[in-house]
């Protein structure tokens, strides 16, 4: 078996994994990314609508800074997030989109003078200031308070993947395409690299080397009905799931996204409502108003998703040719505004339903979208179980989500953790604990395992079908572990997951094409996602709560008291068919902004006696300062923060206005 | 929304796919016919699917977003090549041909290695905005303005997937084998519109002033009507003809 | 390191179009000038008479229009040769190029091909043309072209020539204005097939106009044959002389 040896390996060349890759290699470790598929096409390059980056340009950000995006994040996610990393997340947003707009994303840009635009439905004039003209421009997205998500028309991932993968290629970083890591090797509990199946030749090659990180996107293909790219298997995750060692964070917490076209479910974005657009229902009514009278169509994605589940339950869907739907209505906005910046909507309008989104509705109906939980990271993206293995992105449950995640904050998340996790990996690289001492007799004992993993499945004769097991879990999944849960329908998936992951223990494959075998591929894979499958299901059957995404309709509170805590999954026994749960409390007592009430969604939940306790502390704290101190120092006498960031991130950020 | 009334009959499609693995001795390149019964709006990568799980496991092909947006699945459909995710059969014939596309390593069956050429152009045409003080931008600091019709402009030009679909359709790049093609042209344009990037024409001129660049491009316009993203390529390639040549002579 | 700046590339791109360019061009007045005779005989009289010199020079030097086939031919020559490396060089390059274009159907590549063509075959056309220009400069009138026309057979150079030239000629100006101003902006598509539309109809024009020329020729060199060798004299000396 070939042996690569370098500083650094990177699995998945996302936006994430890039730019931790160019953050290492900028240090000077050597780096190589691993990729399933050509750079370029990561599922980074799907995202639409913004990146969430408080510059506070335009007219409609105006006022905007991390105090804000921070309040906003941790109310987006049910308090489920981890503050002080949101802090260090919201503090580098504007650093990582300027970073891009230096490396050549095409960021739209801020007009001077009068525009139409559209809110709650109406056409309003504004005037943009000669101040703001020409720095990066922003649009509304659901859950914020200000225009915070910037874009580049509505291929914003696609856009700053390629500067990215531009700047990776002209930093002479090497990627590996199609090759898939199939296990992490790890001595103990230190990670030093992988098992790697090249996808071409179906050759195992192992890599060695001091810091590995995962940066392998989300999981959502577990689901039959997803907005996720076909490769969104969440391999990452589960290969560090399989060391028995390295824990997942909030497997349960699932978003599902308002807006997936049907039946294909695609993704049309949320700068759709975000830019003014409107959710209709079968009777052409607006209905989100009647429901959430502050934000409407633009609550949380967690919030609207369940509105529009309620609505048809409720029976005012539409009665579709592909079962039932409701309409999203950018007519309004217009053909140009369409046409300048919804574009790639206008492109998926058109060729997968045969519609102009200029005069027509469009059907849509929530479909499963991101994955909030992965691989649990410390603040600096480090497994706290396994040493020398990191996550970002997607895939690492790093924790600025928690149990929703914010339109714009994960491509945002994935440039920043790239940033944060680069440089965490070289300091890791360069310190006592990077040195790597493996004897290739290890490396090879897992590759020899590997090898007869692969042996086993395809002298399999049980009979079973791979792409059939695949298709149950996934129907699973969608039917029992979607937006609405209850107990009963969640012990039911757990059993059927159970059952799953029995059956396909016995799969036979029918062809034994040399090279890579698609069939080998769905089988193995598939293994590895029932471990996910039912971290997910088995997580959200034990949370008897209700929180952001994760909604029980047996506990529908949000319970503070007993459920503020994260979930860890862990499998240390490569047998079982469950995961181990633990849990890991959140200190209401460190908040900077102690749980309440979102601003949408329902307002009662069952509250944490800590969280009077710390609101008093903080009212004295600030009462304290007086009235002079400046926003930087009330924030740091609640939560400081900025000493976790690298050094070189520390700095303040200059906004319109401000001295540096 | 059209509704159809009368429901016909479904259509059984016979999808005859070039079909050839590299990694087995035993293979030389041969079509096998493939019938599948038509699904409402179903595309090529429903279809696709289908064959695999039900009909032929070992069939190789790309996927990754299937919306069209990822530039994975490019392939020869019925002749012309075209991103097969978003390619609707009730859009084709019943009788369905598809290959890999040209000019591109053959992986196996209709999987190429796009990735690869890409790669290689991106590394020979230099495709990333060009600093002398590369680390002169201060992150921390309001961000350098730009004209936002310009920003547009960029994208415009930004918005190509490297699917290879202008390179399958051009007689020259099926011919010559250096040649950049309009994918490569397209983003010498793009990185000459941005200011930010600080080549001269000169240096562009030094990497597309020659036959495997702007000056082998035969104006077969296979690119520009077969771009999946309607990337004004034949304008672009045009200017840097105009611009190089006026550069170089 | 950027590599050595070579300035020929450019250079020979820019060359092969401008030679084509003025060969289109030349052709196309070519096509007026020879269309004189559906004005009449006198006409395409006093217009080879000009070419010969005559109104500058009191009397025609016929040496004047063999300067003018060599400097066509010059430009013929450079333009084939610029064009020939474009033409598939290998066995393996033209089996790549004829599976293409079989494959895809392309009409702006089938455009091309045409123009390979058609090079091809003026390759063998335009010499012999401009051979007997060139060597029989004084030939050229209304009887004696007529004769050529007719009593000599070259018509069925003159016609082939006619079809070849100009297929290739319109196509090539169209191409030409692809290749250096291709549309743009949001009539891109519009303006170009309005090109294309224009192609066309050059090319219909000037197919109708090289008829009806070459037919004139013909029916004058057939009414003629048995005085073929006389000279043409221009209808205000008969008067003079009776």
């Amino acid at each position: 078996m070939q042996i690569i040896y370098t500083d650094v390996l990177v699995v998945g060349a996302g936006l994430a994994g890039q730019r931790a890759a160019i953050g290492a290699k900028r240090r000077g470790h050597d780096t190589i990314v691993l990729s399933l598929v050509p750079a370029k096409r990561s599922h980074s390059a799907a995202a639409q609508g913004g990146m969430q980056a408080s510059l506070g340009n335009c007219l409609g950000a105006s006022g905007d800074n991390e105090d804000i995006h921070f309040a906003d994040t941790v109310r987006g996610s049910d308090w489920g997030a981890d503050q002080e990393v949101v802090r260090m997340f919201t503090h580098t947003a504007p650093k990582g989109i300027r970073e891009l707009a230096a490396w050549g994303v095409p960021w739209n840009r801020v007009q001077r003078g009068k525009h139409e635009i559209t809110v709650d439905g109406k056409k309003q004039t504004v005037e943009e200031s000669d101040a703001a003209h020409g720095l990066i421009t922003s649009r509304n997205f659901g859950g914020t308070r200000k225009w915070r998500a910037c874009f580049v028309s509505d291929g914003t991932g696609h856009a700053m993947l390629y500067t990215m993968s531009n700047q990776a290629i002209a930093a002479g970083i090497p990627v590996h395409e199609r090759m898939e890591a199939l296990a992490l090797i790890h001595e103990g509990e230190r990670c030093c690299g992988a098992i790697v199946r090249n996808l071409q030749s179906g050759e195992l090659l192992a890599y060695v080397a001091k810091a590995t990180c995962i940066a392998t996107g989300g999981y959502g293909r577990i689901y039959r009905v997803s907005t996720n790219a076909v490769i969104n298997e969440g391999m990452g995750a589960a290969i560090a799931l399989e060391t028995g060692i390295a824990s997942l964070g909030n497997m349960e917490a699932i978003q599902f996204h308002p807006t997936a076209i049907v039946p294909a479910g695609i993704l049309v974005t949320e700068g759709c409502r975000g830019d003014g657009g409107l959710l209709l229902d079968g009777a052409g009514h607006r209905f989100m108003p009647d429901y959430e009278p502050q934000k409407m169509e633009l609550a949380s994605r967690d919030v609207v998703s369940r509105r529009m589940e309620q609505h048809i339950a409720a029976g005012h869907g539409v009665q579709g040719r592909f079962g039932e739907h409701l309409w999203l209505d950018i007519r309004l906005l217009g053909k140009a505004h369409i046409e300048r910046n919804l574009r790639e909507v206008k492109e998926i309008c058109h060729y997968f339903l045969g519609i102009d989104p200029v005069n027509d509705l469009i059907p849509v109906r929530p479909a499963q979208h991101y994955s909030m939980g992965g691989v649990r990271t410390d603040h600096r993206g480090q497994s706290p179980q396994l040493r020398g293995l990191f996550a970002a992105g997607e895939s690492a449950c790093w924790d600025i989500h928690g149990f929703n995640r914010l339109g714009g904050n994960s491509v945002a998340e994935t440039v920043v953790a790239g940033m944060i996790v680069g440089d965490s990996m070289a300091d890791f690289c360069d310190s006592q604990e990077g040195a790597l001492q493996i004897s290739t007799a290890l490396v090879e004992e897992f590759g020899r395992r590997e090898r007869q993993r692969l042996v086993a499945i395809s002298s399999g004769t049980g009979g079973e079908n791979a792409f059939e097991l695949t298709r149950l879990m996934q129907d699973t999944m969608t039917a029992s572990v979607g937006i609405f849960r209850h107990g009963e329908r969640l012990r039911e998936a757990v059993d059927t997951l159970q059952g799953l992951q029995r059956r396909a223990a016995n799969i036979t494959l029918r062809s034994s094409a040399p090279g890579a075998n698609p069939e080998l591929v769905a089988a193995y894979r598939l293994k590895r996602m029932l471990k996910l499958a039912q971290c997910t299901a088995f997580g959200a059957l034990q949370r008897t709560e209700s929180r952001g995404a994760h909604y029980r309709a047996d506990y529908p509170q949000r319970n503070d008291r007993e459920w503020l805590r994260r979930t860890l999954a862990s499998w240390p026994d490569a047998d079982a068919t469950l995961p181990t749960l633990e849990y890991e409390a959140l200190d209401i007592m460190g908040m900077e902004l102690p749980p309440g009430w979102r601003g949408y969604g329902d307002r009662d939940y069952i509250a944490h006696p800590d969280t009077e306790r710390r609101q008093h502390e903080i009212d004295a704290v600030l009462a304290g300062l007086g009235e002079t101190a400046d926003r930087y120092r009330r924030q740091q006498a609640l939560m400081p923060f900025e000493h976790l960031l690298p050094t070189h991130l520390r700095k303040r950020n200059q906004r319109v206005g401000d001295e540096l | 929304m059209n509704q159809i009334a009368v429901k016909e009959a479904p259509r059984s499609l016979k999808i005859r796919i070039l079909r050839h693995n590299p990694h087995d001795p035993g293979s030389s390149p041969h079509l096998q016919t493939f019938e599948l019964e038509e699904a409402e709006s179903m595309t090529l990568f429903i279809a696709l699917n289908e064959i695999r799980q039900t009909m032929d496991p070992s069939l190789q092909f790309d996927f990754v977003c299937r919306a069209g947006i990822c530039g994975s699945c490019g392939m020869i459909i019925n002749g012309r090549p075209g991103l097969a995710c978003r390619t609707l059969t009730r859009n084709l014939p019943e009788c369905i041909t598809l290959a890999p596309l040209p000019a591109f390593e053959l992986i196996g069956d209709l999987s190429v290695n796009t990735g690869k050429w890409m790669r290689g152009m991106s590394e020979h045409l230099e495709t990333w905005v060009h600093q002398r003080d590369q680390d002169k931008a201060d992150i921390d600091r309001l961000e350098e303005r730009m004209e936002p019709d310009l920003a547009e402009k960029i994208y415009e030009l930004e918005r190509c997937i490297e699917c290879g679909c202008c390179i399958a359709a051009c007689g020259t790049a099926r011919m010559r084998e250096d040649f950049v093609g309009a994918v490569g042209l397209n983003q010498i344009t793009r990185f000459r519109l941005d200011p930010r990037d600080e080549r001269s024409d000169a240096d562009f001129y030094s990497l597309v002033g020659d036959e495997s660049g702007v000056f082998g491009c035969m104006t077969l316009l296979g690119c520009e009507d077969y771009c999946p993203k309607d990337l004004p390529l034949a304008a672009q390639i045009a200017f840097l003809r105009r611009r190089m040549a006026a550069t170089g002579s | 390191m950027p590599k050595a700046l070579s300035a020929w590339p450019a250079r020979i791109d820019l060359l092969q179009s401008l030679s084509g360019l003025l060969l289109v061009l030349f052709i196309w007045a070519h096509m007026f000038f020879e269309s004189s005779i559906l004005l009449g005989e006198d006409a395409m009289y006093q217009v080879s008479r000009m070419f010969e010199g005559e109104p500058l020079f009191g009397k025609p030097y016929p040496l004047l229009v063999s300067a003018v086939g060599i400097t066509v031919f010059v430009l013929v020559a450079v333009h084939a040769i610029l064009a020939l490396r474009k033409f598939p060089s290998s066995s393996r390059q033209y089996r790549q190029l004829h599976r293409h274009m079989g494959a895809i159907r392309h009409p702006d590549t089938a455009l091309w091909y045409a123009q390979v063509i058609t090079g091809f075959c003026l390759f063998f056309l335009v010499p012999t043309h401009l051979y007997t220009v060139i060597t029989q400069p004084e030939n050229i009138g209304p009887y004696a072209s007529s004769d050529r026309v007719w009593s000599e057979r070259f018509w069925i150079v003159y016609a082939l020539l006619l079809l070849t030239v100009h297929v290739h000629a319109a196509i090539g100006v169209y191409r030409l204005a692809m290749k250096w101003y291709a549309p743009s902006g949001v009539n891109a598509t519009r303006n170009r097939a309005r090109l294309k539309l224009a192609m066309w109809c050059i090319l219909g024009f000037f197919i109708v106009l090289g008829t009806a020329s070459l037919l004139t020729y013909m029916r004058i060199g057939y009414q003629h044959a048995d005085r073929a060798g006389e000279r043409y004299v221009p209808a205000a000396l008969h008067t003079e002389d009776s």
